[in-house]
Parts: C-alpha cells; sequence; structure tokens
C-alpha cells in the first residue's frame, strides 16, 4: 500500500497548521477560505503534490468553519456561507449563549463535511466513469452549462453571462498552443505585449490579485475603523453546550448537509446560496419554527451544516469533470496544475494514490477542524480583534510571494496581480460578476480546445445539437437554467413593484 | 431535402487562421452583450459614470480616497522597487525583504486611525518581524524563489 506511505506526521501536521490558519482567516470579517488558500499557496510549492493538497484542504475546510465566530459574537458573517449563522448566533451571544452557539455550529459543522466527503467518495468515481465517454462535443457543452448556471444564479443574468464570456476572453489572450492543436500564432494583444504575454496571464496571479488585492482594496475605500470590532459579545458563560442540543436535529442536518452537498456541486453558485436554501428549508418543514431568527440552535445547525457540506460538494466536479465548484476550488484547480496535475474525468483513474489521500485530508481536516474550535474556541474568538492595519499589509506581501514563485521568479506576474486587483475592485463597482468571470477564465481555454476540434471533425455547427442523446440532454439543461433565472428576475421585479 | 437544410451550418476552419477562429467569436458575443446591456440599462449608466467620478474626486459618497489611492499608490511602488532591487541582490530575496519592511510600514502607518507611541512601536515591530520571518521560511527554509 504506498499511500501509507503518505500518511506521514508531516501530512496530518499540515492538515493541522492549514485547519488552524483557515479558522483564522474565517473568523477574521472580510478575510475568506478562498483568500486563505490564496495567501498560502506559496507555501505549497515547497512540498509534494500530498503535503501541498493536505494543507489547502486545511486551508479549505478552516476557512469556512471559521466565519460562524464573527458570525456569532459580532452579528457579521465572517465569510459569505454564514451569513444565516448571524440570524440565530447573534441573539444566542446577546442572552449569554455564545460558547453554547459556537458549539452548536461546531458540531453541524463536522457533520456537515463528514456527509459531504462520503459524497465525493462515492459519487465523484461514478460521474468522472460517466464523463469519461464525452467526447469533445459533450465536453464544449459541459462547460458551456457551467457558465450558464453560474451566470443563472447571479442577480443579474445579463451582466453574469457578459462576465463569464469575458473572463473566457481574457483567458484566450496569449498563444494558441501547439500541444493543444492550435497553430503557435498569438491573439488578442499587440505586438509589444507578446514578450509578456506569449503564454497569456497566468492562472494563480490573476486568482490571487482578484480574491486577495480586491478585498483589501474593497476596505481600504470604506474608511475602516481599527476598533470596529466594538461591538463584539464575550464568551460568557451563560447556558452551557450539552449535546442534547441536537435532540430532534437528526432530519435539520441531513436535510441541510445534502443542500449544501448539491449546491456545492452546481458550479459558482456559492456558499451563502446553499446556506440560505437550508435555513429557509428549515424553517419551512420543521415542527416548531417559532423562535428561528431569535436565537433558536436548529438556525445554527441548518447553517453551519450545509456550508460545511460545500467543501467536498465543491469537489465532486472539480475532481470528475475538471470543472471548478466554487471560487476555492478555482485556485485548488491551480494548485493541482502546478503540480503536473490535470484535474477531469481521468483524474481518479490514474491517481487513486492522490485520490484516497484527498479523501482521508479532507476527513482529517474536519476531525481537525473539530478538535480544534471545540478545544480552543476561547483564544480562537480573540483572533477576530486583529487590526487591519496589521494583517492586510501582511496580506499583500504574501500574494506577491504567491503571485512570483509560480513561474519561478517572473515580475510580470507580480504586475497581473496588481493589474487584476484593480480589474476585480472596478468590476465589483460596475457591477460584474468575479465568480462566473474567474470560472470563465479558467475553462476558456479548453472551451476552445473542444469547441475548434468539434468542429474540425464533424464540419458542422448542427453536430453540437445532433451528436448524442446526452448532448441534447445538456442543452435541455442549459434552457433550464436560463428559464429558471428569467422566472426568478420577472418574480423579484414583481414582487419589488408591489412592495413599492 | 434535411442535409440541404443542414449544410447551412458547415463551416472549415483554416489553420493558418484557426487562433483566431474561436477569439473571433467570442469577442462578437461579447460586443453584442455589451450593447445590450448598454440598451437596457442606457438609464443608469451615464449618471452612474457621473456618479463615480464625484466619488473618486471625493465630492460625494463615503470613499477614503487617501487609503485607497494611498493603497494602489505604494503598492506599485513597492512592486517597482522590487523589480529595480532584484538586480542588485538576485536570487537571495533581500530585494523581497528590504521592500517588504518598507512597504509593510508605510501601509500599516497609512490604515491607523490615531498614533500613539505602543501602536507606533507594534507596528514597526510587525514591519521588521513579519517580512523577515516570512523571507526566512520561504527563501531560506523551503527555497521558494523570491525577487
Amino acid at each position: 500500500m504506498d499511500i501509507l506511505s503518505h500518511l506521514t506526521p508531516m501530512f496530518f501536521g499540515l492538515i493541522a497548521a492549514g485547519t488552524l490558519v483557515g479558522i483564522i482567516f474565517g473568523a477574521i470579517p472580510g478575510m475568506t477560505a478562498t483568500m486563505a488558500v490564496a495567501v498560502c499557496l506559496p507555501l505549497t510549492y515547497a512540498f509534494g503534490l500530498e503535503n501541498g493538497v493536505a494543507l489547502l484542504l486545511g486551508l479549505y475546510v478552516g476557512g469556512i468553519s471559521g466565519g460562524m465566530v464573527p458570525a456569532v459574537l459580532l452579528n457579521i458573517p465572517g465569510t459569505p456561507s454564514s451569513i444565516t449563522t448571524t440570524f440565530d448566533g447573534y441573539p444566542m451571544a446577546q442572552r449569554g449563549e455564545g460558547e453554547r452557539a459556537l458549539k452548536t455550529g461546531i458540531v453541524a459543522s463536522i457533520f456537515g463535511g463528514l456527509f459531504s466527503a462520503a459524497v465525493l467518495f462515492f459519487f465523484a468515481p461514478i460521474l468522472a466513469d460517466f464523463a469519461i465517454k464525452f467526447s469533445n462535443v459533450e465536453k464544449f457543452l459541459i462547460i458551456l452549462l457551467a457558465l450558464t448556471v453560474i451566470a443563472s444564479l447571479c442577480s443579474n443574468l445579463l451582466m453574469g453571462i457578459f462576465s463569464g464570456v469575458l473572463g473566457v476572453w481574457l483567458s484566450l489572450i496569449g498563444t494558441y498552443s501547439i500541444m493543444d492543436g492550435g497553430n503557435g500564432e498569438t491573439r488578442l494583444m499587440f505586438d509589444w505585449m507578446e514578450y509578456y504575454l506569449i503564454d497569456g496571464f497566468s492562472l494563480l496571479p490573476v486568482l490571487i490579485g482578484i480574491f486577495g488585492l480586491t478585498t483589501v482594496l474593497l476596505d481600504a475605500e470604506k474608511s475602516f475603523k481599527n476598533d470596529s470590532n466594538q461591538g463584539r459579545i464575550s464568551l460568557k458563560n451563560g447556558k452551557k453546550f450539552s449535546f442534547t442540543v441536537f435532540k430532534g436535529q437528526f432530519i435539520n442536518l441531513v436535510r441541510s448537509s445534502s443542500i449544501g452537498t448539491f449546491v456545492g456541486m452546481l458550479p459558482g453558485v456559492g456558499g451563502s446560496a446553499a446556506s440560505v436554501l437550508a435555513y429557509s428549508q428549515e424553517k419551512n418543514f420543521s415542527r416548531d419554527s417559532s423562535q428561528m431568527g431569535k436565537g433558536a440552535p436548529q438556525g445554527i445547525v441548518s447553517s453551519e451544516a450545509s456550508n460545511n457540506a460545500l467543501t467536498g460538494g465543491a469537489l465532486v466536479p472539480l475532481l470528475s469533470l475538471g470543472i471548478p465548484g466554487d471560487s476555492t476550488t478555482a485556485i485548488l484547480i491551480g494548485a493541482f496544475t502546478l503540480q503536473g496535475i490535470q484535474v477531469g474525468p481521468l483524474f481518479i483513474g490514474n491517481n487513486m494514490d492522490t485520490w484516497y489521500l484527498i479523501i482521508i485530508g479532507l476527513l482529517a481536516a474536519n476531525l481537525l477542524m473539530f478538535a480544534i474550535m471545540y478545544l480552543a474556541i476561547k483564544p480562537i474568538a480573540k483572533v477576530i480583534e486583529v487590526p487591519k492595519y496589521i494583517l492586510y499589509p501582511l496580506i499583500i506581501m504574501m500574494c506577491v510571494v504567491g503571485a512570483y514563485a509560480i513561474n519561478y521568479g517572473i515580475m510580470f506576474d507580480v504586475w497581473t496581480l496588481l493589474l487584476f486587483g484593480i480589474f476585480g475592485w472596478v468590476a465589483h463597482k460596475i457591477g460584474l460578476e468575479t465568480v462566473p468571470l474567474i470560472i470563465g477564465f479558467i475553462l476558456g481555454k479548453s472551451a476552445e480546445i473542444y469547441f475548434v476540434k468539434s468542429l474540425e471533425s464533424y464540419g458542422n455547427f448542427s453536430i453540437f445539437f445532433t451528436k448524442s442523446p446526452i448532448a441534447m440532454m445538456l442543452w435541455v439543461l442549459i434552457a433550464m437554467s436560463l428559464a429558471f433565472a428569467i422566472y426568478v428576475n420577472i418574480r423579484n421585479r414583481r414582487h419589488a413593484s408591489m412592495q413599492s | 431535402m434535411e442535409s440541404h437544410w443542414l449544410s447551412l451550418f458547415d463551416v472549415s476552419i483554416d489553420f493558418g487562421q484557426s487562433n483566431l477562429f474561436f477569439p473571433r467569436i467570442v469577442t462578437w458575443i461579447l460586443v453584442v452583450l455589451l450593447g445590450v446591456i448598454l440598451l437596457t440599462r442606457y438609464r443608469h449608466v451615464v449618471p452612474g459614470i457621473k456618479n463615480a467620478g464625484r466619488v473618486l474626486a471625493g465630492r460625494s459618497g463615503e470613499f477614503d480616497r487617501k487609503r485607497f489611492f494611498g493603497t494602489i499608490v505604494l503598492t506599485t511602488i513597492y512592486f517597482y522597487m522590487m523589480g529595480e532591487l532584484s538586480d542588485v541582490f538576485p536570487n537571495t530575496g533581500y530585494s523581497f525583504l528590504i521592500c517588504s519592511i518598507v512597504f509593510v510600514l508605510a501601509l500599516s502607518l497609512l490604515y491607523i486611525d490615531h498614533f500613539s507611541r505602543r501602536l507606533l512601536l507594534i507596528v514597526v515591530l510587525n514591519a521588521l518581524i513579519a517580512p523577515t520571518l516570512a523571507w526566512y521560511v520561504l527563501a531560506q527554509l523551503f527555497r521558494i524563489t523570491l525577487p
């Protein structure tokens, strides 16, 4: 068993370190799991694939879980996915039950995390086996479906589609590689840019810029106060936590974890959608939801179980189709590429050891998250007091390391980070959607290869509709996602006009 | 009949121009989408641009120009100086270390609301210790390429 040789103290130590750093990032309002992964990415350059993945999985799980701390103590979601934790967590903290609320969230989190890891383990290989049979036509349509689903779940469908297409366009800058069946010529740039952009923009500096520097710029303009945590509630020893709080919550746990896992599988949908959906379902279906929103533990259970279930869910499309499920897994795809691993339908079959290590890593990250947060919740709660004048300069410094080291020392990658950091800020201001943009950027080159190869093979555009029943089914799904978006748009407009 | 109808969709890709085939389609889709967005949201576009100009100029809205533009300017200088100094100290990471100490200190000072001696000491110590630690761990222990 070669896999056992990788299960070293170093492997588990890195998961623990990653989980702890992730929790700290998640616990600081404005910092996200994505940022934790982006900032710590340079550390993985020094490790092999297995240890690098261990660190990143720890950061991912820790980052999502840490978001509950400010949600409960400050009424500010540390990460977007803990938005619904504020609904009941903060009222509980105001009653002096902060520790009880946090520990309820921690137990729900581990349930959601382990549930989604199990789904990942059983479902991803099946999906990958199915996807292996796809021709270039179906592969192109899968990418189109992913982009359509992401765009359809944006607040503005048109801007979502535009952002996704813009991401694809940006990814095409550079050479049409001979390795990919291209003619080796450049496009979408002036001649003087060829020296810098012959291979296009590197993925990770773009991601680090948009998720790292943009966050700092968005906060810098708001004139943040360094004593912004004045409204913080301390962890009083009010009503103690007991596992009896989970009595009658099994259905809530399973339903919320299922919702989180499923939403995680949809590319780019994001954690806030999962937790809001799980919370609203608990409100609709529970026998007594009268206390929800006023400090009911069942609200925290649904929110935290669903957002931690995202982690395994988002890894399903990444590892079986090569399509990132959320912004954090978008960075993971870059980390895999860096280690020479191409994720996609062949990944699991060709890398069984790595596949098992990912599952073990995900399980270990959830267990360690539970241990760290359950035992050390009081010191972790102090993390939210770290002032931004200390934090932000260090984040930009680490972003530089990540961008510079990615191609073993190219200064242009550092400038790319700045360029896309400012671009991310502008995009935010004019209403462009970051997630479809990034997913479009990641999948753009593959989309081109599959599209062109399909047409070179069949010589007719109609092949995209007539190739196989799977292709037709994918078109139905694309049409359904668009119809859903239009329906929601119309319903929201009616709702808004009725309210006004 | 059917094959005649489908032949409308026939396409052949010239290999010499194949690098432009997909980008041209994507560019056209972008242009069309931009046109539709401008057409459907034209009422918001012009006032939006005017408002953005006013906010950036500091004439309306809550916008901390000093911190925002200060961050961009300091980051640009940081990157530029790092590139310049890396020619002086190639492959050592010293350029990263020196520039990071100055940058972390400058940006921290920019972000501080109220100065005090204690705060200044914390900021200076942070600017000295954190980049040195990062440089030692990354460049010396892990042998990661730094400017």
